[in-house]
């Protein structure tokens, strides 16, 4: 299956950790709007052999944009690309900018599936991150989105924040739980070099919680996920039965995915070949060389078929279910238990692997040290 | 013929590090015409890479310059560049005693430091005339007036007419110049007498062999003699003699005051040891010249490669280092923890973190060191005596009559005020006091037996951080005394690490046992499990720390469809993963074992 990726780098202020290509717009969204549909436009003949079963709309905060830019947006994907009936839509929402107006426009250009970014129901624990929303934005932003229509709606929240204890990432969880959310995602903070937050880190500014605790928060969270009914089917990604996110399952089954907009990245079989490549991630590069009428992409790579058997194992083991033995024969011609036997039957006697008739997956303890599982596959 | 010895000056450099000794050999040498301004490389006599990068120069080097003076006779000035180091001490004497002055060169903004100290104190040993240069004086904070003052003060030279100069802008230093022309006595020496020869230096050249770096004393030496070198008692024929230009020129002939070097189809440096004298086999002299010393490494560490799969190489590149520098010694080990690897010994601490950064930067290999160990002289309880330079091969305690460790006789230099703290850092480092003397007014030399083994570590430092850097330090190698050591073990997980094993004093067990495993306890990465560490003399437990299990090693978020950052992580975990010692059932990174070293 393929997927349609969309950014939208606009942040009204950027989070103090924040490592994504985002930034506030500086008067160049109009720029990027026509960049974007000159993309797609010239995508457009190398699709059409394509279905696109998902659309994912991220940021940034698309909802920053000017009113009926998404709209817009959605409109001229479909002239272009050919998107399913049924196709998930998502789009990515924060608190502060989801009104109603805003979410009603999403509903009617045919966004079915809205992600929150919520991070955290404390407004200390938001303020430390400098996130611009309160916990009373985000309830407010649930009610909005029902009433604009939304049923299929996530929140993302984090675990490991600077002033956070497991009773307040638990009420987190709660609030999202009581609004009856079905999916959630929650991951654990990752300090990236290079943000605010890493020098406050850094110079002893801001504290996080020790690691023990932070793991400790994310096994009672998951914990608290799963008596609700939540089930956890990637690493930081929970849902009731039926609400599991079809793009980013698309990721994680390594399948292909066309990015449009900044810094954006796809994978696509062309000609045969499992090639990998994204966009500038500069602004003026990507609307300059779009305005000349070429593609402004960069670092093309063939996969190898061996590193794309790595790729499927390191993305499929992602997934509690796995990578599915059938699928993977399918694509490579191997059955991955045998191409992978050393490492699978070493990993099986730690207890961090289960093989059975249809997949192969890692338990609870291997999803744990999941790097550590992967580079047992890498090595050999 | 032979240049009239009258005109031939030798001297050399003597200045603290950055004081501008290369800067001031550069001048002398532009000044003279002995390099082209266009072949003017930056200090040209530092050529060594690492020599460069710490401002120290490691190897002995000599040129030699032709300059008209005011008295409008040409000399030959000969420049012998000397070491820096308190390792080095026995090759700077031996530099310096190829000389009949030095220049002193001191900081117009510092004034004197103590490593200048000791090596004015080695010339003046060897009676070389002293003439102190004030350097620096185009830089604002240049305090001229101060630096006399200390000269005066310190070392007791008298420096009213000290030229006052800028090596780098090149003002005044033609004074040097008249200076050593007028001050340094001419060499003396009979031209023919039977040839004296004094090696100062060699070095191996990959066409030519090991060359003898030489200041001929007496007599004369020329392309087809054959040689004895009187210690060794080999002996040689000469190939090619000549001189440094600054580059190597050959010469017909050196003569009775001359510097230069001597060719002769030599394998190895280890043939032409600093300090020898040659002399003429057919006609030979009645002795050689004193002052030779054989050089004994004193300072023994082990040298893995970081990865196993480089062993050859790091043999390999070690055959090489030792064709250049013959006082390093080793021999294959092995450990548990650290695979095959090589015991190593070295002049000192300095000689080995030098060696250790050719071999990593000439050779490019990754290494781990384990930490530095003297030789100890073990009795047995049947008498019999085991000398043991490794830690690991220390017999059972249980088979030990007792234990016995190689004590120095250290000689401090310092100005008084420094004489409280520096007397307790002896003390602290089980120093005994020998002998306190006044050598002048502004000058204590301070007399103690102290062993090796405190030494090695840290002395040097604690001494210039107690002494704002005034006190200078030597010492020679003394007898083996008793002492009450102990083998100083750590467990990781239960298993011993011999790799991190040391000898130490018992009182000194316990301080560095907890030293120890707090910083293995910093630098030993979380694993699957919860791993002791633990520090234990024989079967006993003096310190414990604890790295906790590691609970997650999973990235949270893969997404966005950028996977190349993640399989990059990975990458990079599992080339770190390359880089670990299994001890046991604990990974350990190389760098690890390194790092115990530093601990203060």
């Amino acid at each position: 299956m393929t997927g349609l990726y969309i950014h939208i780098p606009f942040c009204k202020r950027k989070c103090r950790y924040c490592d994504f290509v985002s930034f506030p717009d500086c008067g160049s969204e109009d720029l990027y709007f026509v960049a974007l549909v000159a993309e797609m436009r010239k995508y457009a003949p190398l699709m059409k052999d394509r279905t696109f079963e998902t659309v994912f709309i991220g940021g940034g905060t698309p909802t920053s944009m000017k009113p009926g830019r998404i709209a817009a947006l959605m409109a001229e994907a479909k002239n272009c690309f050919d998107i399913a009936e049924n196709a998930e839509i998502t789009c990515e929402a924060n608190p502060e900018s989801a009104t109603y107006d805003k979410l009603s426009e999403l509903v009617s250009a045919g966004v079915g599936r809205l992600s929150l970014g919520l991070q955290s129901a404390n407004d200390a624990e938001l303020g430390a991150i400098g996130r611009i929303h309160s916990r009373q934005d985000f309830v407010d932003a649930v009610s909005a989105a029902r009433r604009a229509g939304f049923t299929n709606l996530n929140a993302d929240v984090m675990h490991g924040l600077p002033g956070q204890t497991g009773e307040s990432y638990i009420a987190t969880l709660r609030l999202v739980t009581e609004l009856g959310l079905p999916h959630i995602s929650s991951y654990s903070l990752i300090l990236e070099e290079g943000t605010p937050l890493f020098d406050d880190v850094k110079e002893g500014r801001v504290q996080l919680p020790d690691p023990d605790d932070t793991a400790d928060m994310e096994d009672a969270g998951f914990e608290f996920l799963a008596e609700r009914g939540y089930r956890r089917y990637e690493v930081s990604n929970f849902a009731k039965p039926g609400f599991e996110c079809r793009h980013n399952l698309n990721y994680w089954d390594n399948g292909e995915y066309l990015g449009i907009g900044l810094n954006s990245h796809s994978a696509l079989r062309l000609k045969g070949e499992w090639t990998r490549f994204n966009n500038t991630d500069r602004l003026g590069e990507y609307i300059n060389e779009l305005g000349e009428g070429k593609l402004p992409v960069r670092d093309t790579r063939k996969i190898p078929r061996d590193e794309e058997m790595f790729e499927t194992i390191m993305l499929g083991l992602r997934k509690t279910a796995g990578v599915p033995r059938a699928a993977f024969a399918e694509r490579f011609g191997a059955d991955p238990v045998e191409h992978y036997a050393p490492a699978v039957s070493e990993l099986e006697m730690e207890g961090w692997l289960t093989v059975t008739e249809d997949s192969m997956y890692l338990t609870r303890r291997g999803m744990d040290f999941q790097n550590e599982a992967l580079i047992k596959f890498m090595e050999q | 013929m032979a240049f009239p010895k009258e005109l031939i000056r030798n001297f050399s450099i003597i200045a603290h590090i950055d004081h501008g000794k290369s800067t001031l050999a550069d001048r002398l040498m532009q000044l003279t015409q002995t390099v082209a301004e266009r072949d003017m490389e930056e200090q040209l006599l530092d050529s060594m890479d690492i020599e460069r990068e710490r401002g120290i120069t490691i190897k002995s080097t000599a040129v030699r310059m032709f300059y008209t003076a005011r008295d409008g006779k040409e000399y030959m000035l000969n420049l012998i560049d000397t070491p820096g180091h308190v390792d080095f001490t026995y090759e700077v004497s031996r530099a310096l005693a190829a000389c009949e002055g030095a220049v002193l060169v001191v900081d117009a903004t510092q004034g004197i430091e103590a490593q200048t100290l000791a090596n004015v104190y080695l010339a003046l040993d060897n009676d070389l005339e002293i003439i102190p240069v004030i350097n620096k004086i185009d830089l604002v904070s240049a305090d001229p007036e101060n630096a006399i003052r200390e000269i005066e003060d310190i070392i007791g030279l008298p420096a009213e007419d000290a030229p006052q100069i800028s090596a780098k802008t090149g003002l005044n230093v033609e004074s040097v110049l008249e200076r050593i022309v007028s001050d340094v006595p001419a060499p003396k020496g009979d031209a023919e007498a039977p040839l004296k020869a004094l090696i100062f230096d060699s070095l191996y050249d990959n066409y030519m062999g090991a060359l003898s770096y030489v200041r001929v004393m007496d007599g004369s030496v020329r392309q087809g003699d054959r040689i004895r070198f009187m210690h060794s008692g080999n002996e040689f024929e000469v190939t090619e003699v000549g001189i440094f230009n600054p580059r190597r020129q050959p010469v017909k002939e050196l003569t009775a005051g001359e510097v230069g070097y001597i060719s002769a189809s030599i394998k190895s440096v280890a043939e032409t040891k600093v300090g020898d004298t040659i002399t003429l086999a057919s006609d030979p002299a009645k002795e050689p010249l004193h002052g030779y010393k054989h050089a004994n490494p004193m300072v023994f560490c082990g040298i893995y490669p970081a990865d196993g799969a480089d062993y050859g190489a790091l043999k390999d590149a070690l055959d090489k280092l030792i064709l250049n520098d013959a006082s390093i010694s080793y021999e294959p080990e092995t450990s548990q923890a650290l695979g095959y690897g090589f015991r190593c010994g070295f002049l000192g601490l300095l000689h080995m973190e030098i060696a250790e950064e050719r071999l990593e930067r000439e050779f490019d290999l990754d290494l781990v060191t384990t930490a530095p160990s003297v030789i100890y002289r073990v009795v047995m309880l049947d008498g019999s005596v085991r000398m043991i330079d490794n830690p690991s091969n220390l017999p059972s305690p249980m088979e030990i009559q007792r234990m016995e460790e190689p004590m120095v006789n250290a000689h401090i230099m310092t100005p008084p005020e420094f004489v409280g703290s520096i007397m307790e850092l002896c003390q602290e480092k089980r120093g005994v006091f020998i002998d306190m003397t006044y050598l002048e007014e502004n000058r204590v030399k301070l007399a103690y037996r102290m062993p090796l083994n405190e030494i090695i570590f840290d002395f040097f430092d604690g001494l210039k951080s107690r002494s704002r850097g005034y006190a200078s330090f030597d010492y020679e190698l003394g007898e083996y005394e008793q002492s009450d050591l102990v083998k100083l073990d750590f467990l990781l997980n239960g298993d011993m690490c011999d790799a991190l094993s040391t000898i130490v004093h018992r009182d000194k067990a316990y301080a560095k046992g907890r030293a120890v495993a707090e910083k293995l306890q910093e630098v030993i990465p979380r694993q699957q499990f919860e791993i002791p560490i633990q520090a234990a003399i024989g079967g006993k437990i003096i310190a414990r720390e604890t790295v906790r299990a590691v609970r997650k090693d999973v990235l949270a978020k893969c997404y966005g469809g950028d996977i190349t950052r993640k399989k990059k992580l990975l990458e990079k975990q599992k080339e770190g993963k390359k880089r670990m010692r299994q001890v046991g059932t604990v990974s350990v990174p190389s760098d690890a074992f390194m790092s115990v070293l530093r601990i203060n």
